[in-house]
Formats: structure tokens, sequence, C-alpha cells
């Protein structure tokens, strides 16, 4: 067995300190003598690096020290990760590109096209994360009014004919939502590898498409128990269609090198999260399911960082300090180490792990955390039967 | 008024070129070392690296419905060819204008501002159908009317709601910084006068075919345009076959099969050619010629300083 570990690209700048939210790489906030990509040269000038130029060193980062490739989050107010990938394509060697997509904004087979034709940019480094949408206002702003089941019946048909185009030169197709009569890409692109599928979107709707077309079913990281029993879930629909699901968890880590050290971290980054942010942190709505479990278990009042541990080596506080889930491990080297063992354990075949600054968190966690990997896992295997 | 020249990538041109199912073998006693990982994209980075470094001032290339994704090669090929401009041309069947606009921003912030928007004209029922575009005939120029308005809107305003027949927005808009970059200059093509109607209220350049009325068609244009109180570029989709004499042009010229509406002649003729239809109004040309690699280098070392020198001893708009 082996385990698949990703990195992520963040898609709406990133910080220099996991201690302090306000993005000082990229240009979501107001640019200053600190800044880079874009900052200043030294003369104090405009230096012409654009936020795709870090970008591409975060990716060149992961993909050197041991991760297959990042997720490519987006959202509203960040950069798209289909051109993300397509221009970084030729100018990293290994690393694979998660692209988050919600079907229902591309036309299908133009998206296959987009598809194939990016696993030519890149050979075959193209792979997917396949979003429905959190739902509420967002799913309004880019211009999307189905409704939320109505939004897993599209992505699955928009799944079948994106495949379906891929797979045969002569393809039909009669959908509720896409009709196609005779398609199919041509047969160079059609040569490609399909690429994998990771599926996320916790409810019921969303496990039933997910067991029809996902490779991997990707969670956030929620309690323990409550996760083996999703993983368990997801497992047991697909092996009643006859299909094999992987199941991978996206998560963030507060690495260091001792405990103290990555709880003072946190506790510094909680002390500066602003008066606005604990406002939003708290009136968070949408119809996603994903969201409502990650926020069943943490207190919707934090007045201390200790109010927000739920867990041991687990803090649920990580939406404060940036955006997206909100539980994430924190700890030592081999603290971490250990909890990714535990997840394995579980059954987890996959991860995508993340850290601020993602830069060199991608070395960090590369060179520290990972080769400690699968120490426990054995001991813990026999402890759980 | 200045004159952009681009080069036409057409990437289903030279199919065999680079495409290593398709590649020439060569005989068992040359030690072969070429792999899978080289492919098609480096054939096109090459084409536009010779673009760029014969001085053409970008590239343009035409929607395919068999071959690669135009908006994923010009993406491919940003950051390595720097300084080109980088036309790609879709249909606008590719799905939310909203998500087309936010890819768009992307590209823009990631390679200084150089992307070209250019709408495909709308495909025959039957290959329309075949890419899941049940948009009816007569529905088709309020589809590409809606798509460009919504790219538009979410682009330059905030909050921008609309709700029309395909489209739907409700409180959009995009937000600093992804607002920043200019919205690439949107390429609209067709001879007929319904098509210059849709460029004079969507278009930034309207580009005609070789075989186009020019005097009459740029009249109808720019008069259609004013209506519409905007101002819509003149530039023309031009197959050329330049050789060093008229002679050797005329020669080949008869013994390939060109496209309608292609200059033959010397270098000297196609440029003074050139030259007279720029004098007509036309501010953007895309010239293409085959085998698209050698006839860039070609062209763009022995034709375009000619028609260069030609337009800076007798200024356009003096």
């Amino acid at each position: 067995m082996t385990i698949d570990i990703f990195w992520r690209l963040p898609t709406h700048g990133c910080h220099s300190s996991i201690r302090r939210a306000s993005n000082d790489r990229g240009d979501w906030s107001v640019t200053g003598a600190h800044h880079l990509a874009p900052g200043l040269d030294g003369a104090g000038e405009e230096d012409g690096y654009a936020y795709i130029d870090h970008l591409a060193q975060i990716a060149k980062a992961a993909e050197s020290a041991g991760f297959q490739g990042g997720l490519i989050p987006s959202f509203p107010m960040t950069d798209d990760p289909w051109v993300i990938s397509a221009l970084l394509a030729r100018e990293t060697r290994s690393f694979r590109f998660m692209i988050a997509f919600q079907p229902g904004f591309g036309n299908p087979v133009q998206s296959a096209q987009a598809a194939a034709s990016l696993q030519r940019a890149s050979g075959g480094r193209a792979l997917f994360n396949i979003i429905t949408g959190g739902g509420g206002p967002a799913q309004l702003w880019w211009g999307d009014s189905f409704a939320h089941d109505d939004r897993y019946g599209r992505t699955s048909e928009w799944l079948d004919v994106f495949r379906g185009v891929w797979e045969q030169g002569d393809f039909s197709y009669d959908g509720r939502f896409y009709q196609i009569t005779h398609g199919g890409l041509p047969p160079h692109l059609r040569a490609e590898a399909f690429p994998e599928m990771w599926f996320s979107g916790s409810s019921e709707a969303a496990l039933e498409v997910s067991a029809r077309h996902a490779d991997y079913y990707l969670s956030w990281l929620e309690p323990f128990d409550q996760l083996a029993a999703k993983f368990a879930r997801v497992k047991e629909r697909t092996a009643a269609l006859g299909r094999q699901q992987k199941v991978a968890v996206r998560v963030d880590l507060v690495a260091r090198k001792t405990e103290e050290e990555a709880w003072r971290d946190i506790a510094s980054g909680f002390d500066n999260v602003s008066q606005a942010t604990r406002d939003s942190w708290r009136n968070q709505r949408g119809d996603s399911v994903g969201s409502a479990r990650q926020a069943a278990v943490r207190p919707t009042e934090a007045t201390h960082w200790r109010d927000l541990k739920i867990a041991p080596g687990l803090w649920g506080g990580f939406n404060l300090l940036r955006g997206g889930p909100a539980i994430g491990i924190v700890g030592s080297y081999e603290q971490c180490a250990e909890k990714l063992d535990e997840l394995i354990a579980l059954g987890a075949d996959g991860f995508i792990l993340a850290g601020t600054p993602h830069l060199e968190e991608a070395w960090r966690v590369g060179e520290e955390v990972l080769p400690l990997l699968g120490r426990h896992n054995a001991d813990l295997r026999e402890a759980a039967e | 008024m200045s004159l952009s020249i681009h080069w036409q990538l057409d990437v289903a041109a030279e199919p065999a070129r680079n495409e290593p199912s398709a590649r020439t073998a060569l005989p068992g006693l040359i030690r072969d070392l070429r792999h899978a990982g080289q492919n098609r994209f480096d054939y096109y980075a090459q084409v536009a690296q010779a673009t760029a470094q014969t001085a053409f001032d970008g590239l343009y290339l035409p929607f395919r419905a068999q071959a690669d994704e135009t908006r994923i090669v010009a993406s491919a090929l940003a950051r390595e060819v720097r300084g080109l401009a980088l036309i790609a041309e879709f249909p606008a069947s590719v799905g939310s204008a909203v998500y087309a606009a936010k890819q768009a921003v992307t590209f823009q912030r990631g390679a200084q501002g150089r992307l070209g928007w250019a709408i495909a004209p709308d495909d025959a029922p039957n290959a329309r159908a075949a890419r899941g575009d049940t948009v009816s005939d007569g529905d088709l120029t309020l589809r590409l009317a809606e798509f460009l308005t919504v790219a538009h809107g979410v682009h330059s305003q905030r909050p921008f709601s609309f709700k029309g027949d395909f489209f739907e927005v409700e409180q959009g808009g995009f937000a600093d910084p992804l607002n920043r970059p200019a919205f690439p200059p949107v390429y609209l093509r067709g001879d007929s006068e319904e098509a210059l109607a849709v460029s004079a209220r969507h278009g930034d350049i309207h580009l005609f075919s070789a075989t186009a009325d020019l005097p009459s068609s740029i009249a109808a244009l720019t008069a259609l345009a004013e209506k519409a109180g905007r101002q819509v570029a003149a530039g023309l989709l031009q197959p050329v076959l330049a050789r060093e004499s008229d002679e050797e042009a005329a020669q080949d010229a008869a013994r390939l099969a060109l496209p309608p509406g292609t200059l033959v002649g010397s270098f000297d003729t196609v440029a003074a050619d050139l030259a007279v239809l720029v004098a007509l109004g036309v501010s953007h040309i895309v010239l293409s010629a085959s085998p698209q690699l050698e006839e860039a280098y070609r062209l763009g070392q022995h034709l375009l300083p000619r028609l260069r020198a030609r337009l800076a001893a007798r200024p356009i708009a003096a």
C-alpha cells in the first residue's frame, strides 16, 4: 500500500507567517515594502513579479520536497486553477495539478478538450477535485442558480459526458442537463490518460455521486471517529456499485520542532485575528454540509485559543487564521506524523496537506514530517484489531 | 493609428509534427532518443518563439474542435514567450460567462495583460450538437451578446446582476485585485451584416476575411459602431505566399492549394499590397502561411521589415 500525498497552492495570496493573516504575498492586500509577488525593487519601484511567480516557487518546492502535486482551490476571490495549471505546466516536472472545479461552470465537451490538452501540455499531470458548490450567495455570484440536490444531478451528468467524449469516439447522451449527439474527442486527445477524480461533498447527494464517479473521496478533517464512520460509509456505497474508491483527507499542519513551539504559533495567530474576521467567523452560512459538520464540533465563541482545542493535537480555529477548513493538526514533527499515521490506520489512502507560508512549509513538512510516516502505523493497526 | 501584426498558430496544422504517435519513425540503425514527453506543445512553443523572435506582435490561435483547446495552449506558452499578445479563439458555448471571464483575469494577471479573446463563429447545428450546444440557430446572436455582456459586466462592475435568457448573475462582480487587469480585447469575425452589427455593439476588433470587400465593409462597420457610440478596429485574416521574387511566388502558388484571397508575390509586392490595406483602415493583420514555423521566420525576417519601412515612410494617419 502506498499513500498519495499532495500539497496545496494558495490561490488568493499567502502570508509569510501563520501568526499574521495579512496577505503579504500576492496582491490581495495593499502592497508595502515587505510584500512580494508583486513587490518593490531596491529602488522602491514595482519589481514586475506577479503572484504566479510565487505559485511557481511553491509548486517547485512541493515537487522537490516529495509531494505528488497540489490542490488548487477556486473561490470567487481566487485566481483560476485551470489557468494556473496551464501557466505552470511547462516549467514544473512532476507536480500534479489538482484543479478544483464545479462542473456546472463549463461545457463538459469543451472541458474535456481543455483537460486533454492540459494532459498533453503537462505530460499527464492534471487531475480534478470535483466540487458541487457550498450554495448560498456564492453560487449566484458565479451565475449558478441551481438548488443543492439539482447541482449534484448536474455534476453526475457532467461527469458522464466528460468521460463519454474522452473514452468514446462517437458518444451520444440524452440527459436532463446535457444532450450530446455524436460527440467525441479526436483520437490524439483521447489517447491521454483520463484524469483522476477527487470528489468533495458531505451530503447524501454528494456521497451518492462520489460513489459512482470518484477515484478518491476527499474530506476535510473531522474528529477521527466521525471521519472513520464517514469513510466506512463511502467505501460501503462504492462497493455496492462494484467499484472501489479511495479516501483522502485535506488538512493543514502546524508542525514544529517541539509541541510547545507549534502551539505558541497558534496562540500568536489567534491573538492577531481581527474583530472583523471573528465576526464573520461566527456567522458563516451556505448549504454546505461539510462546513456544518466541522462547525458542529467546535464552539461558536472563543476568547482564548485553548477554547478551540477539540482533541489532543487538533485545533478547530484554522479558518480564523486563513480561509478554508477549520480543523487542523498541531504538534511536533513526530506528533504530526503520528496523527497522519492514525488517519492512515483509519483508512486514509491520501492527503492534501498544507501549511502557512506554503512555500517554506512545503519544504519543512517534506523534510521533517513525511520521512517519519509509517512508524506508528503497524502498531496502530494491531491495536485497532 | 498603429498596426498590429499577428501570426496564426493553427493547432490543427502540420498534425504529424511532434505528435509522438504520428511522427515518422527513424530507421532502426539510428538511435532515437525522443520520448513521449516531447510533443505538440514543444512545437507550439517553437512557433511562438519564432513569432516573438521575428518581431510579430502576437499569436492568433483559431478554435479547432478536433485539436488542442486554444486557451490551454495560450496559457501553456505565456510564460516562456514574453511580450507576445496571445489571442485565443473559442466558441461562446464554453459554459459560464462568469467562469470564462475569471479565467481571462487569471491569465491577464499571470501574463502581463497579453490575452486576446476571439469568439469563434458558431458551427453548423450538427457540430454544435456534438459539443452539447443545444442553443437554436435563432438564439445564437443573443447568446453571444449575453455572454460578452456578462463577462464584461462581472469584470467592470460590482455588484453586477443580470438576468437574460442564457445567463443569470446575482450580486456578482470581481473584487480587487481581480478587477485590476484590463479585460482582454474582444475579436469577432464574419463578413455578414449581422456579424458587423454584433461587433459594433460588443467587439473591439472585427476580423474580416481576405475575400471581404474591405472599403465598403470597413465603412459599414464604422457606421454601425458610431451608431452604437463605440469604436471598433478593423482587422484582417490574411493568408500570404511571399517569396524572393514574383516569379518564384507565382510558381509556388501554382502547385499549392491556397486559401481564397491569399496575397501572392515577392516580399516587396506583398508588403506593398498590405500597405494598401492598411491605408484603407486595417489596423490589425493576422498573417498565415504553411508550414507555420518556417513561414513565421521567412515572413518575419523578410516581409515585416519591408512592410514596417513602407508604413514609416508614409505615416497612415498623418
